[in-house]
């Protein structure tokens, strides 16, 4: 946001129509460390995942707190949260024996959904899931746990028949195989990870241009006179794309969580 | 000349990339939204398997998507 504000207030305003930021890569740097400790810096990305780390425990802790004969309306909506991962995602995706992956399904839900919350909350406006990292730790998590899963279950037939398909005719096995591991084993967790990735960066980028335009525009009435009126329209948009965001944030948060369960299901069960 | 249309150019490549998820989402959710209302009963089932659809649909869009930064 800062970025943007900096880079569009450079640009003379008066003479040209739309500033573009010199370089737009630079939206994606790293900002300085808060603090470091040894080759550990402190950056906001990193309080961001501390704090949304604490949100989630207070959540849950708060939530399922035991000696309440009768939950408390905050009690009941983490409850019901907590059993549509358990009963339709992990059971209802897996099978029964889902529900011991019902750990993990709840954590990556919690943890993205508050992550990309952050987009839309005021005063911190950053989704971190929009840097790479952590959705990629996401998929590569989920990734080790369904290959594991799937060389414990069915032994090294998991492989052999991803590589050569039983079902397929002979002549056209080699090729199936080929694609079937590269989209099992590479495909899967990159798309995994980029399509939170893709959907958050391309929220933040759309309010942080839509919002800040309208307001560059707005609070400098006097200069531009006319043109002040140009950046209500963007405003309202911002605001429009802001609402829809929020539904983005949660359906991204549900579909990582579903596909992470879809994932693990191919795997204990590989003839579907 | 080639350095300063670059980016342009994987920005119309993004474009391209773009058409095919869009048609394929498009069938998906309209197929969905047929199934739902004939069968209003299994509207669950729909629902996880389009979005499951729409999941895998859209992986060629994010794989465009990521070409362009990295073009």
């Amino acid at each position: 946001m800062e970025s943007v504000i900096l880079a569009a207030s450079e640009c003379d305003v008066s003479t040209e129509i739309i500033c573009a930021p010199a370089d737009v890569l630079e939206l994606f740097y790293f900002k300085d460390a808060l603090f470091s400790i040894g080759d550990f810096h402190f950056t906001r990305t990193v309080f961001l995942i501390f704090l949304a780390m604490f949100i989630v425990l207070a959540l849950l802790y708060f939530g399922l707190r035991k000696g309440e004969k009768v939950p408390s309306k905050f009690g009941a909506a983490i409850e019901s949260l907590v059993t549509f991962v358990k009963d339709d995602i992990a059971v209802g995706i897996i099978g029964p024996e889902g529900a011991k992956y019902a750990p993990y399904l709840l954590a990556v839900f919690m943890f993205v959904i508050v992550g990309n919350l952050f987009e839309v909350t005021p005063l911190i406006n950053f989704p971190i899931t929009s840097r790479m990292a952590i959705p990629l730790f996401i998929s590569v998590v989920t990734w080790v746990i369904f290959v594991f899963v799937g060389f414990k279950k069915n032994g090294i037939r998991y492989f052999t028949d991803l590589v050569w398909p039983k079902s397929v005719p002979v002549a056209l096995r080699w090729l199936v195989g080929i694609i079937e591991v590269v989209s099992t084993f590479l495909l899967r967790p990159l798309t995994l990870a980029v399509r939170l990735f893709a959907n958050l960066v391309a929220g933040h980028l759309m309010l942080t241009l839509l919002l800040a335009s309208g307001w560059i525009f707005m609070s400098s009435v006097g200069d531009i006179g006319l043109r002040a009126v140009i950046g209500l329209p963007w405003f309202v948009f911002g605001l429009a794309i802001y609402v829809f965001e929020i539904v983005v944030a949660v359906l991204q948060a549900y579909i990582i969580t579903l596909l992470s369960a879809v994932y693990v299901q191919t795997s204990v069960h590989p003839e579907h | 000349m080639v350095e300063e249309l670059k980016g342009a150019i994987a920005l119309v490549g993004y474009g391209l990339a773009a058409i095919g998820p869009g048609i394929g989402i498009g069938i998906v959710v309209g197929n969905a939204i047929q199934a739902m209302a004939r069968q209003p009963e299994a509207a669950g089932m729909a629902r996880t398997t389009m979005f499951l659809g729409i999941a895998f649909t859209e992986a060629l869009a994010l794989i465009g998507f990521v070409l362009f930064f990295i073009a």
